[in-house]
């Protein structure tokens, strides 16, 4: 994947985070969460991270935004390393990079006033003088279409979708670059996600913002990414553009996935690849198998799939997997 | 881009509200409270006791034997209608004693508290955000050998070493209270710590001293003042227990404690000059404590 | 419109209030529904449309004193249960509905074993007519309820701690607690909501299969079109306490009538891309004074005079497939 370097403001480099939880006679025992991901994101695009629990995408998006350091690895953001914590990133890095969480209930303060929320941000990172706050602020919600007295509303007192709209206005009040959602509208109706998406969609063609979108929900992530990548275990399984992820998956895992998204029509049905029935549990990151993580579960598994670990293939262009059935025959 | 002339309406109307919302806030909390009727009979015996303590002077049928006054040929009068609750050894009545006493309980009460709960909340605060270093360590170690001492041992040595007035029996008490409240808000400091809107707050690079003080702290209150009203009954019971051994109030100012341990010698024939100062030590600490729940109801619970 | 003859459970016009500060919440406005013998229905509503109130007043399960309930009737059986004595209750719970909670993790209790919590629900269903139950047949049972939900080595999970098994094998500990004995109706909240996309799916074959192989009645209570689509043979959809549409699945999914039904499946992310509807406008309503005549008008675009005025009842448009809307009903 030769890209030139200046279209992308975000570039993970064989990332790997692993938490020590302790340690058995053979040394220490690690979970290891992100086990070496290589992954990019263009200006002002939308790249979809999906996987289940254990996959490690949430891991990757806390490292991006500072709330880990990196064990190995590196990530630069427009060209620039940012792999460490949060504490000593410059002011200037932390308003670039924003988060939006997925529990709008526990993400925003509930003893605080939306006014007060959002005052944080804005006296940080932008010169707005103490009198202009309000107006600053109330433009802010106007934009997420809340009316100017949520200001001295708090959070428990408004619905799940509008706490998930102040949580996208505090991260937009600093003029960010680059936010990441983790599963931003997960813990919310169906009718409420898609009056976000469409906001969220919307505030990026207008700001120019570019999105790192996690989340579980294949049906939504087709509809808002460019491109997107599956996790297993804290490695990827596949990343490629939506259309040709849907319509030719290639490793077990995503079509296992797909297969398993409720269709809500005749068409919809027929749209999905055949279906691989899921089998087992998944395992915890603490114990992963040996060779390629997801042969247990695995219906078109091979020998050499519990012994060697594949290595990532570009299949088509812009389209790689990481699967025994695509390697190719050579080095073995 | 808005007429600026809307944008200012829009702010006007809005600023119209906060006023509104408090009453709301204040209705909404007060149906909390009233849910349970020994709440009400809580703060009903409360305020009565508040405010016969303030207008004790003008409440009480005879307040000058509330200070040096002696009466031989009343002495020891049981109850009767010119005194409800009787008079003691030295002729003066009792009702009016226990309600001049109050004055001292509740003072002790709201001194020892406002000195003891803000240092105490502090520690508690530090310790929680600074959990696992050396400061959470070493704050929380000391708390724990306040807390080590009976209570009540640790105020009897205080006061004993110290002369023996009202004001020194509050710095004892004060002393040994403080700890309690280091050690719960701790519990809730570390915890909410860990929450995602205190980390969304660092990750946006607030400073540690808006993350203690407004992310955490306001999440940390509910307990505090819950306990705060119940302590008021148990920091009076505190001080009747110093002022029984002489420590505390001096006479001739009237002292629960104090009454209760004069009396106790001209048991059981002289009886009323005990039991009535020792049913209303119950009747404060009862007060206190069935407001206090009801605190607990309006402030810690989920309703409307 | 209904066969007196199967008719397992028979909600009439139920409104259940809620007393909060203020006055009251009027959380349930005329509530219909109807299962039959061996049917599957599904339950379909986002949040705070009172689905949960629905199913926790057939077991009368609601919290005291801070509920009333002004109007309405559940006939199980033909018999109405608001007004069963406790006996009457206690066997109505114990033998005839089981209910599979949305969270598994907080359905067990964490300080018992597996064992003795399926232990309990079997000791329950059978004593009210075996007065001693023999710890061996109770054993056997609850193993061999483990084991019709495909859980492994059934005899070594009985001894086992919730806390010790992944969500997936919570939610089928929970169902094996649910069809230990036989029941006549479950109700499941959500299942399989709190896990993962996969492990769901497995649950949800699971219930199916025992639906079927058992002949039980499913109420299936879920905010997701594609789960009721696949798991239900009839559907209500619920808003602000009132059913405003019911039919077939087959029926429902190919001919919604409802403006709400309508903007709902317009929400739904499609698998064959094309963005997103931008949703229904407006928000949930405000239970304390909540809109006149039809619930949904205020976000409704086809609203009229009379939608204000008079809440819509339910209406057979064509075979089995009732609206609750006046636009539909023209």
């Amino acid at each position: 994947m030769n890209q030139a370097t200046n279209n992308e403001i975000l570039k993970i480099e064989n990332l790997k985070k692993y938490f020590r939880i302790g340690k058995d006679k053979r040394g220490p025992i690690f979970v290891r969460a992100v086990d070496g991901v290589n992954l990019n994101i263009k200006f002002g695009e939308t790249l979809g991270l999906v996987g289940e629990s254990g996959s490690g995408k949430s891991t990757i998006a806390y490292t991006v935004v500072g709330m880990y350091r990196p064990t190995s690895g590196q990530i630069l953001f427009k060209d620039k390393k940012i792999g460490m914590e949060a504490a000593k990133r410059p002011l200037s890095l932390k308003r670039e990079i924003q988060i939006v969480f997925q529990d709008p209930g526990s993400s925003l303060n509930p003893r605080q006033t939306i006014e007060q929320i959002l005052t944080l941000p804005l006296r940080l990172h932008t010169q707005t003088p103490k009198r202009q706050l309000r107006e600053k602020m109330v433009e802010l919600l106007e934009k997420m279409e809340l009316s100017p007295d949520y200001l001295y509303k708090s959070p428990p007192s408004i619905g799940g979708g509008e706490k998930q709209m102040v949580a996208i206005a505090r991260a937009l009040a600093p003029n960010p670059s680059l936010i990441v959602l983790d599963e931003p509208t997960s813990a919310l109706d169906v009718s409420v996600q898609a009056k976000i998406i469409n906001k969220l969609m919307d505030l990026q063609k207008e700001l120019n913002l570019t999105y790192l979108f996690i989340t579980h929900d294949l049906s939504l992530m087709r509809n808002i990414a460019k491109r997107i990548a599956i996790m297993y275990l804290g490695k990827l399984c596949e990343l490629a553009d939506a259309v040709t992820f849907f319509e030719k998956p290639l490793h077990p895992y995503t079509q296992m996935l797909i297969s398993s998204v409720p269709a809500i029509s005749e068409e919809e049905e027929n749209l999905k690849p055949k279906k691989v029935v899921s089998i087992g549990e998944i395992p915890s990151p603490v114990n992963i198998p040996s060779g390629c993580s997801f042969h247990l579960r695995c219906p078109y598994k091979m020998p050499i799939c519990s012994e060697v670990d594949p290595e990532m293939i570009e299949v088509f262009s812009g389209h790689i997997v990481r699967c025994h059935l695509f390697s190719k025959p050579e080095n073995e | 881009m808005k007429n600026s002339n809307q944008f200012n309406n829009a702010i006007a109307i809005s600023l119209a509200k906060p006023k509104s919302i408090f009453w709301t806030n204040l209705g909404r909390n007060w149906f909390k409270f009233s849910r349970n009727a020994l709440s009400i009979l809580g703060l009903v015996i409360v305020l009565g006791i508040i405010i016969s303590a303030i207008l004790a002077p003008w409440v009480t049928p005879y307040p000058e034997h509330a200070g040096p006054f002696v009466d031989f040929d009343n002495a020891g009068q049981p109850p009767s209608l010119g005194h409800l609750f009787g008079t003691d050894n030295f002729g003066r009545d009792v009702l009016t004693r226990i309600i001049f006493s109050f004055r001292g309980a509740l003072i002790m009460a709201i001194v020892v508290l406002a000195l003891a709960v803000p240092p105490g909340v502090l520690l508690g605060l530090i310790a929680g955000y600074f959990q696992g270093t050396w400061i959470d360590t070493v704050i929380m170690r000391i708390t724990d050998i306040f807390l080590a001492v009976p209570p009540l041992i640790l105020a009897l040595a205080i006061a004993s070493v110290l002369e023996p007035n009202l004001m020194n029996a509050m710095i004892a008490v004060t002393v040994m209270w403080w700890p309690w409240y280091t050690r719960l808000v701790y519990g809730m400091a570390s915890s909410v710590k860990n929450e995602y809107f205190v980390i969304a707050a660092e990750l946006t690079g607030a400073s540690k001293f808006h993350i203690i003080f407004r992310e955490i702290l306001p999440n940390c209150l509910s307990p505090v003042f819950t306990k705060m009203a119940l302590d008021v009954g148990w920091v009076i019971l505190i001080g009747a227990s110093l002022s029984f051994v002489g420590l505390g109030e001096q006479p001739p100012t009237p002292a629960l404690g104090q009454m209760v341990s004069d009396g106790a010698r001209y048991m059981p024939t002289f009886w009323w000059m005990t039991v009535f100062p020792a049913l209303a030590i119950v009747l404060t600490i009862l007060g206190f404590n069935l407001t206090g729940d009801g605190i607990r109801d309006m402030l810690e619970t989920r309703m409307g | 419109m209904e066969t007196k003859e199967n008719v397992l459970l028979n909600i009439k016009d139920l409104h259940v209030w809620y007393r909060v500060y203020g006055g009251y919440l009027k959380v349930l406005n005329g509530v219909h529904l109807m299962v039959r013998e061996g049917e599957r229905v599904g339950l379909v509503g986002e949040t705070g449309c009172g689905k949960t109130t629905t199913m926790k007043s057939i077991l009368q399960i609601l919290p005291p004193g801070d509920f009333h309930i002004p109007q309405g009737q559940i006939f199980y059986k033909g018999q109405d249960v608001l007004k069963m004595s406790f006996g009457e209750l206690q066997r109505l719970r114990s033998r005839e509905i089981a209910m599979i909670f949305q969270d598994p993790t907080a359905a067990l209790n964490p300080v018992f074993t597996i064992g003795a919590q399926i232990g309990d629900v079997i000791k329950y269903s059978i004593a009210l007519e075996e007065k001693k139950v023999h710890k061996e047949k109770i054993k056997t049972l609850s193993a061999r309820a483990l084991k019709e939900a495909y859980l492994p080595d059934p005899e070594r999970m009985l001894v086992n701690y919730p806390l010790q098994l992944s969500g997936g094998m919570r939610q089928r500990v929970c169902i094996a607690m649910s069809i230990s004995s036989k029941r006549n109706l479950l109700i499941a909240d959500e299942p399989g909501t709190s896990l993962d996309v996969t492990i769901q799916d497995q649950i949800l074959r699971l219930l199916k299969e025992i639906v079927e192989k058992k002949g039980t009645s499913i109420i299936l209570i879920t905010h997701s079109l594609g789960v009721a689509r696949e798991m239900t043979d009839r559907i209500y959809v619920m808003y602000a306490g009132t059913i405003v549409e019911t039919a077939p699945a087959k029926t429902l999914f190919k001919n919604p009538l409802h403006p709400y039904t309508k903007g709902l499946f317009a929400s739904v992310p499609k698998i064959s891309g094309g963005g997103i509807a931008k949703g229904i406008p407006g928000r949930i309503p405000d239970y304390l004074n909540p809109p006149s005549g039809c619930r949904f008008h205020p976000r409704c675009e086809h609203a009229s005079q009379i939608c204000m005025e008079k809440p819509p009842q339910l209406f057979e448009i064509e075979k089995d497939h009732s609206v609750a809307c006046y636009l539909a009903q023209r």
